[in-house]
């Protein structure tokens, strides 16, 4: 009885798509699927399928996550928009990114800018348009610094253009956005590209910026990737002003040999005496000025004990050189000195009269004659170490030059008595051709 | 191939035909079937990932069409628009057997649409899933989020309300309830 009914249906509703009709829809098909394939992948789903992975374990997770799920939608998560939905789904796309790539532009005008690069599981790449490269392996936890002279723009008040600990923020900040922005801005059209706006006005999680007021946060429309982000920091007593991290490439290929940490031709590796070598970020620097002198030195010659490992064995290593000169009656020409060609490699010791001779494991070494820059900072001697070499390197790449040769520190004054104590900085350097 | 390619491959390439044939069925005219179309894809679109993870994603894929495709003509039908006016050749060249039994057939496809555009929704979208589509019970109940007898009593009532709506169009019918209708 009741297959007449379906049978009617069935044979009513038999009927072939017109040509055109079948074409449209088609197309409409293949919209589709390209917005699909550009979907970014769910964290969610990821975890359900873990959970149902061996298949014994199906029953027990699905009921799990089911409840979970209706625990969450009647309890904790409301309903979300569509303009909610693109802003977690481009913030899940940059916590689940391979690589992250983006230009800060700190100010338009003189230009100020940092490429950042960030590669998992940890290398760390910024580019500082004024000479400077910082390269960090999150593996090994190793760190260099590389001066080059081809880009030495600074901005017009010569202050330090932007510490290390902030551009990590930023990558921390953006791979760690919330789920959800305080308020969502409209569109923005560029070009042919639809742009939504979301804006953070509290601090995201990681993040430190001093003074920041709110975060903008600009989401292509088709793709759902962040397409840049403008930050407005006001901090006290301080004119507002505006940083922007634009050209954000999410998940693009990156060229690894970018994050080796040999030097490049024409680039000087630089190890800053006394810093511990991590990739954790390092207390943004106070703001300060330490100008270099480039003049023209004398060669030294000095008893050295060849280290490796911590910085904390100076004052041991110190005292083995000094020992052994008491011994032998060779009285130092000048105060204590460090000289640092890496973190793994590095000399402490006393200058001596040209022509000492020294048994194992000391060695006699000759510092070089010829331009150096140079420098005295007052004050406990490790105090300060990775912000004053900063400005000193800053002075040194503001007149032109570049570091070529390790940096050396010598130690005056008392021990045990800060208000005595000074640091000699000082580092071979060249023209910028 | 990423993991958005396998599974639009997995889910979707395998009964697109079927996608467009499901809403086609029910609206017969192009403007109202993209629409419907672009209504069901957008509704997948927001389901994806429940759709991933479904025991029957290709029941509840053509369960969303159908459903996007009966709105479409529920909302025809209350505009009133005649479901005639696009299946019913306008120029018929002679009042030969072949001519009026094309017109026939077109009168008797509108009936059916229309009493299809009168049932409610979840009869509607039961009995074309499984009568039409040749979905199991098991999958619709699935797709549809209720119980397989859920699925059977709506089933059932869309039988008896179309057998009463298209009784002129069924032999066995009972003369008397003919009347009725």
């Amino acid at each position: 009885m009741h297959d007449d009914v379906d049978e009617l249906i069935r044979r009513r509703t038999q009927v072939e798509i017109p040509a055109e009709v079948e074409d449209r829809l088609r197309r409409r098909l293949a919209e589709f699927r390209v917005r699909v394939e550009q979907r970014p992948p769910s964290r969610l789903r990821s975890f359900a399928y873990s959970l149902m992975s061996p298949p014994v374990l199906r029953p027990a997770a699905m009921t799990a996550v089911a409840l979970a799920i209706v625990a969450a939608g009647l309890i904790l998560v409301p309903r979300e928009s569509r303009a909610s939905q693109v802003f977690a789904a481009a913030a899940n796309e940059l916590k689940s990114a391979q690589s992250l790539q983006y230009t800060v532009v700190l100010n338009s005008d003189p230009y100020v800018g940092l490429d950042f690069a960030y590669l998992a599981p940890g290398y760390r790449r910024v580019n500082f348009s004024w000479g400077m490269e910082v390269r960090t392996d999150g593996a090994t936890g190793r760190q260099i610094l590389l001066m080059h002279g081809i880009h030495a723009y600074l901005n017009e008040t010569g202050k330090t253009v932007e510490s290390q600990s902030n551009i990590d923020d930023f990558s921390a900040q953006l791979r760690a956005l919330p789920d959800r922005a305080d308020d969502v801005l409209g569109e923005q059209w560029t070009g042919q590209q639809k742009l939504l706006g979301y804006r953070l006005s509290k601090t995201p999680p990681n993040g430190s910026i001093p003074g920041l007021k709110t975060m903008d946060i600009w989401i292509d429309s088709a793709t759902r990737e962040v397409h840049h982000v403008d930050i407005t920091v006001q901090e006290k007593g301080k004119p507002e002003h505006q940083m922007h991290i634009q050209d954000i490439r999410v998940g693009a290929a990156v060229d690894r040999s970018l994050f080796d940490l040999t030097p490049p031709a024409g680039y000087s590796a630089f190890v800053v005496p006394g810093a511990k070598s991590t990739t954790a970020p390092a207390a943004q620097a106070p703001s300060m000025e330490v100008p270099a002198a480039i003049s023209q030195t004398a060669e030294v010659a000095a008893v050295v004990l060849p280290m490796t490992g911590s910085y904390a064995q100076t004052a041991a290593a110190l005292g083995t050189v000094s020992d052994w000169l008491d011994k032998k009656g060779v009285t130092p020409t000048g105060p204590p000195l460090g000289r640092f060609w890496s973190d793994q490699h590095w000399e402490a010791g006393y200058p001596v009269p040209a022509g000492t001779q020294a048994e194992a494991p000391l060695k006699v070494v000759t510092l070089p004659a010829g331009l150096n820059a140079s420098a005295v900072v007052g004050g406990a001697w490790g105090k300060d170490t990775e912000a004053r070499w900063g400005a000193f390197l800053k002075s040194v790449v503001d007149q032109g030059y570049v570091p070529a040769g390790p940096a050396v520190e010598i130690w005056s004054g008392e021990d045990g008595k800060p208000e005595t104590q000074s640091t000699g900085m000082r580092i071979p350097v060249e023209k910028v051709k | 191939m990423n993991d958005r390619q396998q599974e639009y491959q997995r889910l979707i390439a395998p009964i697109e035909d079927r996608m467009m044939r499901a809403v086609w069925r029910v609206l017969r005219d192009s403007e109202d079937a993209e629409d419907a179309f672009q209504e069901a894809l957008l509704t997948v679109w927001k389901q994806w990932d429940r759709i991933v993870v479904h025991p029957n994603p290709h029941a509840l894929v053509l369960q969303i069409c159908i459903h996007a495709a009966h709105d479409v003509l529920r909302r025809k039908l209350r505009r009133g628009r005649r479901l005639e006016a696009a299946a019913i050749p306008e120029d018929i060249p002679d009042p030969s057997a072949s001519a009026i039994q094309t017109i026939s057939d077109a009168e008797q496809d509108a009936a059916v649409l229309r009493a299809i555009g009168n049932l409610p929704k979840n009869q509607a979208r039961a009995i074309l899933l499984h009568a039409v589509e040749e979905v199991p019970y098991k999958a619709i109940a699935a797709a549809m989020k209720c119980r397989e007898s859920t699925v059977r009593k709506h089933v059932a009532r869309a039988r008896t309300k179309l057998r009463v709506l298209l009784s002129h169009l069924i032999p066995s019918v009972p003369k008397e309830e003919r009347t009725h209708a």
